[in-house]
């Protein structure tokens, strides 16, 4: 079935109509629902300057993170040891680019200019992120296969994927455009995480002795990773409670991990992340035999 | 993709081109309904032991120029000058693992039981020699140099030898190596217009192109020479691969 829902604006009338969004969603499931609007009221959280910077700064993380990720996997190539590791890596690479390119394009759409593109990452780009990035390049640069993998495949993408499936959430009602996105590059990742998990544990099946080794890289490379995260959360309360503001209006739920994101704090949004991500961290490390270490500081 | 790309401004031309959108559109055109490189229905040949063997030798060689270009076109990614390229060279990095793949899906349908093995003893040695020197100068970071080497010498090579081939191949090696010859032309036109560009704006970088094409060219004509007399190919019936190597590479605007 497809619906078309037809109000053009203003912004507050488009607010006050998501409530009928969520119902007819809630009727009809599996309906593909489309809105008519004019463009300038295309992302009503676009309107609102603080929402704006802090999407912005979310999105340049993503860049940053897949700048990152594509380097990573396509310089692993040349260090994987055969062919079915090399042809994998060519399709991840294509992902990755993949990514950086529709996460790109999201901060053209939130009105980055071309030429200032670079400015932007650079001002906003965490360094933790950035720290990270440099940690696991040197590796690869090194054609540390394992070392890559770990990083990339296990740290990197294990950590980030539960930030993905909770972005989601947040967007799947109020930015339904990016939600999608979104949700494309969380398969993706499922498979990257997959790859990590098989090449590693067949790794540790054949060289047990190998795994304080590969603990200890999970240790070193952890840190940044969870770092960004809670600088993330940190640095904009007043993003967070107007996103929980706009939701009250009637945009819906947010559900995730069984908790509606739009009535909690940030710092209960935080904790609830922090231990989502942990938890399926840890049972990821468990399926290979690894024990999870508390990454320290540098 | 409905724009016609080649009227746009340079900016815009290279956003258009150097995109999934525009990847995903044209291997649509000559990739879909195929499995592993052809269609399902191509009637299988039957060949003659000695044609098969030959078949494999080849195959076997090609697969080291396919790992070669893998390896090189995704080392170029961590240093090349911008997005577009990045993005360019990502789709470059599949089209090479997939002509990888498909190349030994056709050894073992020849009857290889070890591909990467078979690989190891049938490859020629200036061949291997041509790929360790692609990945010195990937190495090296010098980004006119290895593209040059990569998407103007090693595809013009590539592109010479599988057209060549193409023409009296069996129906699966040829609608496979048609497939691939689509591929090469699209990475040698950006190597064609990426060098172009530079060019324009910096014309002495040509003189250090020619002399990495000084040192290549006597390892790419020693490849066919040592890949046709290894399959007994008397001297008046051999094609003229070298030939065609060199007036491709002439044609993309570096002639010697």
């Amino acid at each position: 079935m497809n619906i078309l829902i037809v109000k053009l604006g203003s912004i507050g009338d488009i607010v006050h109509t998501l409530p009928a969004l969520a119902a007819l969603r809630h009727a009809f499931p599996e309906a593909h629902i489309d809105w008519l609007v004019e463009s300038r009221c295309k992302e009503i959280l676009l309107e609102n300057p603080t929402l704006l910077e802090d999407t912005i700064y979310t999105t340049t993380q993503l860049v940053v993170g897949e700048r990152c990720a594509l380097a990573a996997s396509s310089g692993l190539i040349n260090a994987a040891p055969d062919e079915a590791s090399k042809r994998f890596l060519a399709t991840q690479t294509l992902d990755e680019a993949r990514h950086v390119e529709i996460f790109t394009q999201r901060l053209f759409d939130l009105g980055v200019k071309k030429t200032e593109l670079e400015d932007v990452i650079k001002a906003m780009a965490s360094p933790h992120l950035v720290a990270f990035a440099g940690v696991l390049l040197e590796k690869v640069d090194k054609k540390d296969f394992v070392a890559g993998v770990v990083g990339q495949n296990i740290v990197l993408e294990g950590l980030a994927f539960s930030v993905f499936e909770m972005q989601h959430a947040v967007n799947k009602e109020l930015n339904p455009k990016f939600a999608h996105t979104l949700s494309g590059t969380i398969a993706d990742e499922r498979r990257h995480v997959g790859f990590g998990e098989n090449r590693i544990g067949s790794l540790l099946k054949d060289e047990p002795h190998k795994k304080p080794a590969i603990e200890k890289m999970q240790k070193d490379m952890s840190y940044h990773i969870l770092a960004t995260f809670a600088e993330a959360f940190r640095r904009n309360d007043g993003a967070a409670e107007e996103e929980r503001r706009l939701a009250s209006l009637g945009a819906g739920k947010a559900e995730w991990q069984g908790a509606d994101l739009a009535k909690l704090a940030p710092a209960e949004m935080e904790q609830l992340l922090a231990n989502t991500v942990l938890r399926e961290f840890k049972i990821r490390l468990g399926r290979l035999g690894l024990e999870y270490q508390t990454p320290a500081a540098p | 993709m409905s724009r016609e790309v080649h009227s746009l401004a340079p900016d815009e031309f290279l956003d258009a081109v150097h995109s999934f959108e525009f990847w995903f559109h044209s291997i649509q055109g000559y990739l879909a309904n195929t499995e592993f490189g052809h269609r399902p229905g191509t009637p299988k040949e039957e060949l003659p032991t000695d044609r098969r063997e030959r078949l494999i030798t080849v195959l076997c060689n090609y697969c080291v120029g396919e790992t070669a270009a893998l390896d090189g076109a995704s080392g170029l990614i961590g240093f090349a000058p911008n997005r577009q390229s990045k993005i360019f060279l990502a789709t470059q990095v599949v089209d090479e693992a997939r002509h990888l793949e498909v190349l030994i899906h056709r050894l073992s349908e020849l009857g290889v039981a070890n591909p990467e093995q078979e690989i190891q003893l049938r490859s020629t040695r200036s061949l291997s020699l041509f790929r360790r020197r692609l990945i010195e100068l990937v190495a090296s970071k010098d980004w006119e140099a290895a593209i040059f080497a990569q998407n103007v010498i090693l595809e013009a090579m590539e592109f010479a030898a599988f057209q060549s081939h193409a023409r009296d191949a069996d129906p699966i090696t040829r609608e496979l190596l048609e497939g691939i010859i689509v591929d090469e032309r699209r990475h040698m036109g950006f190597g064609e217009n990426d060098l172009g560009r530079r060019l324009a704006l910096t014309p002495h970088v040509r003189a250090r192109l020619l002399e990495v094409k000084r040192e290549l060219d006597p390892l790419v004509l020693e490849t066919f020479e040592e890949m046709l007399s290894e399959l007994g190919v008397p001297r008046s019936e051999r094609p003229e691969l070298g030939r065609n190597y060199l007036a491709t590479v002439e044609r993309l605007g570096f002639g010697s």
